[in-house]
């Protein structure tokens, strides 16, 4: 291998660069200047946008986009070794395993952390939501006791 | 599929060479599994498990496995993939030691800022392993993993006050920028595939060994953008520009850890590529750390001299300190190597009590880091005024201390080569850099703060982890600069055993 | 007495920095307590020089009291320390100074006061300068040398005058550029003997097997470091800011004995390591000494400031010792460590002055003194005595040394260009002129004439029993160095003269 075997990749980069500046300059030089309001919106796969531009996704989106990249990856792991399961014997169950279970961890985790709470709410403790609901529960007891003793 | 099962042997695994490594990935995981059952108020708790688990890994690489490795040759593990020496024993070592001079510091800060989840202290243990990894792996795409688990541990960890707008700056600033190079160093790690066929470090060395190239040009294009993935975690010059903004941003006591385990990380994965693995090449990278260590040096003291921020002073201060260790490993020598680790190992200390201190004076937000702020402070806090002294004299090289060993060694690693312009340079250097030390002392002896009455109003608490931590570096600072022999034998030891 | 021996010169080098310890858990506010504890540490490390000074055998030449211990075995330095006529003499001042210094600081503490920091920095800064004279070994040395740096640095930056913060930075700054140097050429003499070693005794015994011109550079270095340190001219300029800013107690020790510790480095290191060299650099060294002679005078009769004055004598004077150790003859030599005893007391007795008068004037600007004879006649006496004494009278301290210094310059080393060392002879003669000139002068506007206006009817107490008790030793030793110049000359020659003959013939 020398530096001129890279030469292929470095005329790909070159030609790329030109398709890119070419065909924009040329449609800069050549296109029709005849704006309308719909034509200046951004492009929507040919829908007439309903909402104003920038939109904020929910957070929940990314957070799920990453972790599927991480969990799909992990999975890619159990394919060499389903194939070589046999071979690798009791050694490769408790390898893999080993690694299930690190990875349950990592989903315990997040699942703790309320990524998968797909709600637009404040995340609540659950012994705080415990609370709340005893001292809901108590006052609603107190009130109906209270309202005993006058109807006696 | 039978060919395929036949043409990927199963794997040698050797868990004993990773025991200490394994602890410290256990521990952190463990700390997330507590999480995900049930999270404790007090963080107190992680902080005991996490230091724990760096004491035990530390005990046990110094106890089973540094008398192992330091009587024979190293050991190769998992088809190649990591060795276990003396060096990266050395390394394992002494990166358990920042480790929980980092959680002791870490504790009261977190409290005290509302920031106390206990991730900090899972992603302390998981960069700690990514250092420790680092310097065992020999393979470079071994060296390229650790790197990144080390460096995203250490974005996050920047980001860490994250209401703060300075430290998330600093998360995104270093993520964008690491990122980047460490796109570099792939690519260079690509070029050093493409040119001698092998990813393995001591296979590197062995195929210098028998074959001569006829053309350099790959090899030496992937060594050079290696050689600046790795100079830019260390933050030598120019590859330094995150580190004062990182360094400003971050709080204090990442900084304290980071500064130390970035530049243990890259140094080690230097050596060993450039030592073990290139050393055939070292007529062409000697020159290219030459001119970091020399840039370096000299750009990082002048641009300290103008700094009006503590810890933006103390990140160039750190970028000339990079050069200095780099004079060690441009000396191409086993004394030059064995200095810089000594060197990394006292700045470890220096790094850690220093960033004590500027943690300890900031206060609540870390609202004084100027230093403006400093004014005066002998008077005010006399205490925490004479340790911060003690470390800039350190961190500037006053014989007495272990910072003016640290030097002395690098030095004369330097002078066994005969490289006098680079002690030269060096020599210059570390006078400049005296002077950006002073200017600080002099603000905090010589000026009084009369006309801030807002400083005098609270004083600076100490907490016991940063004075845990004070009291060990302080100790440990005097103890190398008078009786160093102990540790200069196992940096010694160390480099040896190669 | 074998322990004595083997002990003696660690313990008086050390226990110094014990005091400093232990005066770290004393409480800041129980100031007698702290004076106390660092009386009596300065007056044992004191008490063991006597014994040193008891024990020492005279009629003996090299090293006595010697220890020789691993210390850094990695960089191959250790811990060697010993003393002999060389040395001895400057020890002695050193531990006497101290102590002088001490008490001279009862309860003269200047703003803003803090004794225990104070008296902390001193010990430190003294066994910084005892443990720089008994080094043998290059690195030991240097880590000595430079200790003596920062407690000096504090000193001058916070009990210092107006302009400390500029004086202070420059003093570290200056002295610390030197010293780098000199730290590059300890290791070049590291790597260029054969085996390599730090050890001094073994450099200068064995020689090194090097070519002229490499010596020639190595010795640039420690010529860097040490002039810096003197300091001769053209690096004198952080010496009149230091002084001049400088506590009085500061100023003391500054003139006393750190400016010996760059001459005593030329004469304990750099000569004889680096002959040859030596024999290249003399002339240079002579013409820069006699510059300094004469440069120092000039500059002392346009100052209007009294420390400002006596910090550019102090210029003048290093130049006489540094003259005789540019003969590179023993008698040169001997002359020059008298010097640097001499001036050590004389200078140092000088900034006593200047601090008490200070005190009592609260203003240094010479014009606005005057007849302290009438006024304070004591301390206007003293001023008198050690005043003729600086300027070289016969029959007190200054004179032998200049005398000896000027001596040698007739009569140079072999292979020293006699012409040469004949006309810097001449040039440093017309400089005693001058120095009598400016110390009469200043003589006659401080100490004669009639009380000035401003100071008229007002009460300005004499001598105190204090400054008695510190300064009648340094009055006395002026005295008798004066009239027997012997017991310096004895006790060095017997080292010098064999030493130093047998490297430049």
């Amino acid at each position: 291998m020398e530096l001129h075997d890279y030469l292929p990749i470095l005329v790909l980069l070159v030609v790329a660069l030109l398709f890119g500046t070419v065909s924009r300059g040329l449609s800069a030089l050549l296109h029709p200047r005849d704006p309308t309001p719909e034509k200046l919106d951004p492009y929507e796969c040919g829908i007439v946008p309903e909402r104003d531009n920038p939109e904020r996704f929910p957070v929940q989106f990314y957070l799920v986009a990453m972790i599927f990249i991480a969990f799909d990856i992990e999975v890619i792991f159990l394919y060499p070794w389903a194939v070589l399961v046999r071979r690798l014997g009791v050694f490769g169950l408790v390898e893999m395993a080993v690694f299930v279970a690190i990875v349950f961890v990592a989903y315990g985790y997040i699942r703790r952390e309320g990524v998968f709470d797909w709600a637009p709410r404040k995340k609540l403790d659950r012994t705080l939501l415990l609370q709340r609901y005893r001292r809901e529960a108590e006052a609603a007891r107190v009130a109906s006791g209270a309202s005993e003793t006058e109807a006696a | 599929m039978s060919v395929l099962a036949q043409a990927i042997p199963a794997p040698q695994t050797d868990y004993t060479t990773i025991i200490p490594e394994l602890i410290v990935l256990g521990t952190g995981l463990l700390i997330v599994l507590m999480l995900a059952i049930r999270r404790f108020s007090n963080i107190g708790w992680y902080a005991l498990i996490a230091a724990l688990g760096f004491a035990a890994a530390g005990i046990v690489a110094y106890v089973d496995l540094w008398p192992e490795v330091t009587d024979g040759a190293a050991t190769y593990a998992f088809s190649g993939m990591v060795a276990a020496d003396g060096f990266s024993t050395f390394v394992v070592i002494l990166s358990c030691v920042a480790g929980v001079l980092a959680v002791l510091l870490a504790n009261s800060y977190l409290k005290r800022e509302g920031l106390d989840k206990a991730e900090y202290f899972a992603l302390l243990l998981f960069s700690a392993a990514g250092v420790q990894f680092m310097a065992m792996a020999n393979n470079l795409v071994m060296v390229f993993l650790a790197l990144e688990i080390l460096s995203v541990c250490l974005y996050v960890l920047s980001a860490w006050n994250r209401d703060k707008f300075a430290s998330q700056e600093a998360g995104m600033k270093y993520l964008l920028l690491g990122a980047y190079t460490s796109a570099i160093m792939l690519f260079g790690i690509s070029f050093l595939y493409g040119g001698t066929g092998t990813l393995n470090i001591a296979a590197l060395a062995q195929f210098f060994a028998r074959n001569v190239l006829e053309n350099q040009g790959l090899v030496f294009l992937g060594m050079a953008l290696v050689v600046v993935g790795l100079a830019f975690k260390i933050a030598a010059v120019p590859f330094h520009m995150w580190a004062p903004d990182v360094y400003q941003g971050a709080p204090a006591p990442v900084v304290g850890y980071m500064a130390a385990a970035a530049k243990i990380a890259a140094f080690a994965a230097l050596f060993r590529i450039l030592f073990l693995g290139l050393s055939a090449m070292e007529v062409d990278w000697k020159p290219l750390l030459w001119g970091l260590a020399i840039l370096s040096m000299i750009v990082g003291s002048l641009l300290a001299l103008v700094q009006s921020d503590v810890k933006r002073m103390m990140a160039y201060s750190s970028i000339s300190h990079a050069g200095f260790i780099a004079i060690g490993v441009a000396a191409a020598s086993a004394e030059g190597m064995s200095g810089a680790l000594f060197y990394l190992v006292t700045y470890t200390f220096m790094i850690a009590g220093a960033f004590a201190v500027i943690d300890c004076i900031g206060r609540k937000d870390e609202q004084y880091t100027k230093y403006e702020d400093y004014r005066g402070l002998f008077a005010r806090e006399p205490l925490l005024a004479a340790i911060l002294t003690f470390f800039l004299f350190a961190l500037a090289g006053i014989p007495g201390t272990s910072g003016f060993v640290a030097k002395f060694v690098v030095f004369e690693g330097a002078a066994e080569g005969g490289q006098w312009a680079l002690i030269g340079i060096g020599t210059v250097a570390a006078v400049i850099a005296l002077f950006f030390y002073l200017r600080l002392i002099v603000l905090m002896y010589m000026q009084d703060s009369t006309e801030r009455p807002d400083l005098a109003e609270t004083r600076a608490r100490v907490a016991a982890g940063p004075a845990v931590v004070l009291a060990v570096t302080v100790a440990a600072t005097v103890l190398l600069g008078i009786l160093p022999q102990g540790l200069l034998d196992m940096a010694g030891q160390a480099v040896f055993a190669l | 007495m074998e322990w004595f021996e083997d002990s003696a010169l660690t313990i008086a080098t050390f226990v110094p920095i014990v005091g400093a310890i232990i005066m770290l858990v004393i409480p800041k506010d129980k100031e007698d307590q702290l004076k106390a504890t660092a009386l009596i540490l300065t007056l044992i490390s004191l008490a063991v020089g006597i014994g040193i000074l008891f024990q020492y055998d005279y009629s003996r030449a090299g090293l006595q009291f010697e220890v020789d211990a691993s210390w850094i075995s990695a960089i191959n330095a250790r811990y060697h320390v010993g003393i002999d006529g060389i040395s001895l003499p400057l020890y002695m001042m050193t531990l006497g100074i101290t102590v002088l210094c001490v008490i001279y600081s009862w309860n003269h503490f200047p703003e803003p006061h803090n004794p225990k920091m104070f008296l902390i920095l001193l010990l430190i800064l003294e066994t910084g300068m005892l443990g720089t004279f008994v080094a043998l070994d290059l690195i030991l040395f240097f880590v000595f040398f430079e200790i003596v740096l920062l407690p000096m640095y504090f000193l001058i930056g916070i009990w210092g005058g107006p302009n400390r913060k500029y004086a202070s930075i420059k003093f570290f700054l200056f002295t610390l550029f030197g010293s780098a140097f000199m730290l590059v050429s300890f290791i070049a003499l590291y790597f260029l003997a054969e085996p390599h070693t730090f050890d001094i005794v073994r450099l200068a015994d064995e020689g090194l097997d090097i070519a002229r011109s490499t010596a020639v550079w190595v010795f640039a270095g420690l010529f860097l470091g040490f002039a810096i340190k003197v300091p001769m001219f053209p690096f004198h300029t952080w010496l009149p800011d230091a002084h001049t800013e400088a506590p009085t107690v500061g100023s003391v020790v500054l003139a006393a004995v750190l400016l010996k510790l760059g001459t005593y480095g030329f004469v304990r290191i750099a000569l004889p390591i680096l002959p040859e060299a030596a024999q290249t650099w003399a002339p240079w060294i002579g013409l820069l000494a006699v510059i300094g002679i004469i440069y120092g005078s000039l500059c002392c009769l346009a100052q209007t400031d009294f420390k400002r004055l006596i910090a550019f004598s102090s210029v003048g004077h290093m130049g006489f010792v540094m003259l005789g150790i540019a003969t590179l003859t023993p008698t040169g030599i001997n002359a020059a460590i008298f010097g640097m005893v001499a001036h050590g007391i004389v200078t140092g007795m000088l900034f006593f002055v200047a601090g008490s008068m200070h005190e009592r004037y609260h203003t240094r600007d010479i014009p606005r003194l005057g007849g302290m004879i009438s006024s304070i006649p004591r301390l206007a006496g003293i001023l008198v005595l050690i005043s003729f004494a600086s300027l070289g009278l016969p029959a007190l301290a200054g004179f032998p040394g200049e005398f000896t210094s000027m001596l040698a310059a007739y009569e140079p080393a072999a292979g020293l260009d006699a012409a040469v060392f004949r006309t810097f002879l001449i040039v440093a003669a017309i400089g005693t002129v001058l120095t009598a000139g400016y110390m009469l002068y200043m003589l006659q506007r401080v100490a004669q004439g009639p009380i000035p206006v401003e100071w008229e009817g007002k009460r300005l107490h004499d001598v105190n029993a204090v400054e008695y008790v510190s300064w009648v030793p340094l009055i006395a030793l002026t005295v008798v160095l004066g009239v027997f110049p012997g017991i310096v000359f004895n006790v060095t020659n017997e080292t010098v003269a064999p030493f130093f003959s047998g490297i430049f013939g």
